[in-house]
C-alpha cells in the first residue's frame, strides 16, 4: 500500500512530504525490498497516465508550502491566498446583502438576516442575554470564516490551479490559521473577563479551592491547543482521507466521505464559534463551568 | 508543542511550520471581523432590531384593536340578549294579554247565553204556569160539563 | 532516516490512530443510545436533543482526531528523523 501510493503520488518527486522524509532511506534499503514493490511502484505511475484526470483531482501534498517573503518573513502563500478568496466571498455577500435593506426580507437578505440570527442565537446562548452584543462580530466572523474556509476547501476544485509549491486548500487546513483563531479567542476571553472584572478575574484561578491552581492555569494553554488541533487535525483528515480513497477509486466511492466531509466541517465550524463563546461566557461570568475538550 | 517548532525551523517546512503567516492571519481575520461588523453586522442587525420593534409595536396595537373588537362584540351581543329579552317579553304580554281578552269575551258570551237561556226559561216557565192555571180554570167548567153530561145521557 | 526509527513511527502513527478510536467509539455509541432514548420519552425534545449529541459527538470525535493528528506528526514532521 505504502508503496504504490508512493508511486500514485509522487508524480513530483517531492509532492508527499512523508516519502521526502523517508526517501533517503527508502532509497538506500531498497535491496530489503522485494522487487514485486518496484514493479507496483512502475505501475502505479503507468496508471497515472491513464487516469489524467483523477490524478489531478487527488495528488495529495502534505506539508509542502508555496513561500512568500514579506520583510524577510517567510509566509505561506496558498494560505493567503485562499482566504483572501473566502474573505472576498464574505465581504461580497454582506455588501449585496445589506444594499437595500426592507424590512420585508427577500431573497440574500433574507439568507443572511437567518445567518446573523443563527448566529446571534449561537452567542446568546452561551455568552448570555446581556452581555452577548458586544461578542456577536467575534463569534460570527468565526463562525462565517471557518465556514466558508472549510466548505471552500471541501467543494471547490482548488487542485486545478497549480501554484509553484503546496497546493491550494482551505485555509483551515494550515495549522497557521487555526493556531491563529484559537490564540484570538483567548485573548478574546482574556479580554472579556478583565473588561468586566478587572483584577477579579484572576479570582478564577483559585475556584473552586486553590488547589485547583495549576490545572486551571494549564486550562488557558489547553484551550486554544484542543481549539486549534480540533479543526485543524478535523479539516486535514478530511482532505486526506478523500484524498487517499480518491487515489483508491476516482469515481463515486468518495461521494459519501465527501458529504460527510462537508458535514464535519460545518460541525466544526459551529464548535469552534461555540466554544469560544463559551470560553467567553464562562470569563464573564466567573464560575467555571466544566471544560469541554 | 515546542518541539515542533523547532522541527519547523530545521525542516523550513512540513506540516506543523509555524511562522509569520500566524500574525498576520490574525490581524487579517480582526480586520474581517471589524469590517464584516460595519457591513454585516451592524446594518443587518439594525434591521433585525428594528423589524423586531415594528412587529412588537404592531402586534400591541393588533391587540388594543383586537380587545376593542372583542368589547363591542360583546356590547353587540348584550343588547341583542336584550332585545331578544324584550320581544320575548312583549310576545309573553300580548299572549297573556290576547288571552286575557278571549277568556273575558269567552265568559261574557258565556254568561250573556246564560243569562238568555235563564231568561228564556224563566218565560217558558211563565208560560207554562200561566197554561196551567188556564187549564186549571177550565177544569171545572170542563168536568161541570161532563158530569152534565153523563148526567142527561143517564 | 534509521529503518527502525521509520517502521517504529509507522507503528506507532498505526497504533495512535486505532487506539485512540476505541475510547471515543464507545463514547459516542453511548452517547447516541442515551439521545435515542431521550427522544424516545420525549419526542418534543427532539431538535434539542440532536443539537447537544452532535456537538458532544463533535467532542469526542476530535479525541480521535488528536490521535491522528499525532499519527500525522509521526509520519510527516517525524521529530526522530
Amino acid at each position: 500500500m505504502l508503496d504504490t501510493s508512493y508511486g500514485l503520488l509522487s508524480l513530483e518527486r517531492n509532492s508527499f512530504a512523508f516519502f521526502t522524509q523517508f526517501k533517503p532511506w527508502l532509497r538506500e534499503s531498497s535491496t530489503i525490498f522485494p522487487a514485486t514493490f518496484c514493479a507496483n511502484l512502475k505501475n502505479g505511475l503507468e496508471m497515472i497516465d491513464l487516469v489524467p484526470m483523477s490524478l489531478l483531482l487527488a495528488k495529495l501534498e502534505v506539508g509542502e508550502h508555496f513561500y512568500w517573503e514579506i520583510a524577510g518573513l517567510k509566509i505561506h502563500g496558498q494560505v493567503f491566498m485562499t482566504s483572501w478568496f473566502v474573505i472576498a466571498l464574505l465581504l461580497l455577500f454582506s455588501v449585496l446583502a445589506t444594499r437595500k435593506i426592507e424590512r420585508i426580507p427577500s431573497g440574500l437578505q433574507n439568507f443572511m438576516e437567518y445567518g446573523l440570527e443563527f448566529i446571534r442565537d449561537l452567542a446568546k446562548g452561551q455568552i448570555g442575554e446581556k452581555e452577548y452584543r458586544p461578542w456577536v462580530p467575534f463569534v460570527g466572523t468565526l463562525f462565517l470564516f471557518i465556514f466558508v474556509s472549510n466548505w471552500s476547501g471541501a467543494l471547490l476544485p482548488w487542485k486545478l490551479i497549480h501554484i509553484p509549491g503546496g497546493e491550494l486548500a482551505a485555509p483551515t487546513n494550515d495549522i497557521n490559521t487555526t493556531v491563529a483563531l484559537a490564540l484570538l479567542t483567548s485573548l478574546a476571553y482574556f479580554y472579556a473577563g478583565f473588561r468586566k472584572r478587572g483584577l477579579g478575574y484572576f479570582a478564577r484561578y483559585i475556584e473552586p479551592t486553590p488547589i485547583l491552581l495549576p490545572i486551571n492555569i494549564l486550562e488557558d494553554f489547553t484551550k486554544p491547543l484542543s481549539l486549534s488541533f480540533r479543526l485543524f487535525g478535523n479539516i486535514l483528515a478530511d482532505e486526506l482521507v478523500v484524498a487517499v480513497l480518491v487515489l483508491l477509486v476516482p469515481l463515486f466511492v468518495p461521494l459519501p466521505v465527501m458529504i460527510l466531509g462537508l458535514f464535519t466541517s460545518a460541525i466544526q465550524a459551529l464548535i469552534f464559534a461555540t466554544l469560544a463563546a463559551v470560553y467567553i461566557g464562562e470569563a464573564i461570568e466567573g464560575h467555571g463551568e466544566e471544560e469541554h475538550g | 508543542m515546542s518541539w515542533t517548532l523547532l522541527l519547523a525551523v530545521e525542516e523550513g517546512g512540513g506540516l506543523f511550520d509555524i511562522n509569520a503567516t500566524l500574525p498576520l492571519m490574525a490581524i487579517q481575520f480582526l480586520i474581517l471581523a471589524v469590517v464584516l461588523n460595519k457591513v454585516f453586522y451592524s446594518p443587518l442587525g439594525d434591521a433585525i432590531d428594528e423589524r423586531d420593534g415594528y412587529v412588537n409595536s404592531s402586534i400591541v396595537g393588533a391587540k388594543e384593536k383586537l380587545a376593542k373588537a372583542e368589547k363591542i362584540a360583546q356590547q353587540y351581543e348584550q343588547e341583542l340578549a336584550e332585545s331578544r329579552r324584550q320581544a320575548q317579553a312583549i310576545i309573553a304580554e300580548a299572549q297573556a294579554e290576547a288571552e286575557k281578552v278571549a277568556s273575558s269575551q269567552i265568559a261574557a258570551a258565556q254568561q250573556e247565553a246564560q243569562a238568555n237561556k235563564e231568561q228564556v226559561q224563566k218565560e217558558i216557565d211563565a208560560q207554562k204556569a200561566s197554561a196551567f192555571e188556564v187549564l186549571e180554570g177550565q177544569v171545572a167548567s170542563l168536568t161541570q160539563q161532563m158530569l152534565d153530561k153523563l148526567l142527561s145521557a143517564a | 532516516m534509521e529503518p527502525i526509527v521509520a517502521v517504529a513511527s509507522v507503528i506507532a502513527a498505526a497504533l495512535a490512530v486505532g487506539l485512540a478510536a476505541i475510547g471515543p467509539g464507545i463514547g459516542q455509541g453511548t452517547a447516541a443510545g442515551q439521545a435515542v432514548e431521550g427522544i424516545a420519552r420525549q419526542p418534543e425534545a427532539e431538535g434539542k436533543i440532536r443539537g447537544t449529541l452532535l456537538l458532544s459527538l463533535a467532542f469526542m470525535e476530535a479525541l480521535t482526531i488528536y490521535g491522528l493528528v499525532v499519527a500525522l506528526v509521526l509520519l510527516f514532521a517525524n521529530p526522530f528523523s
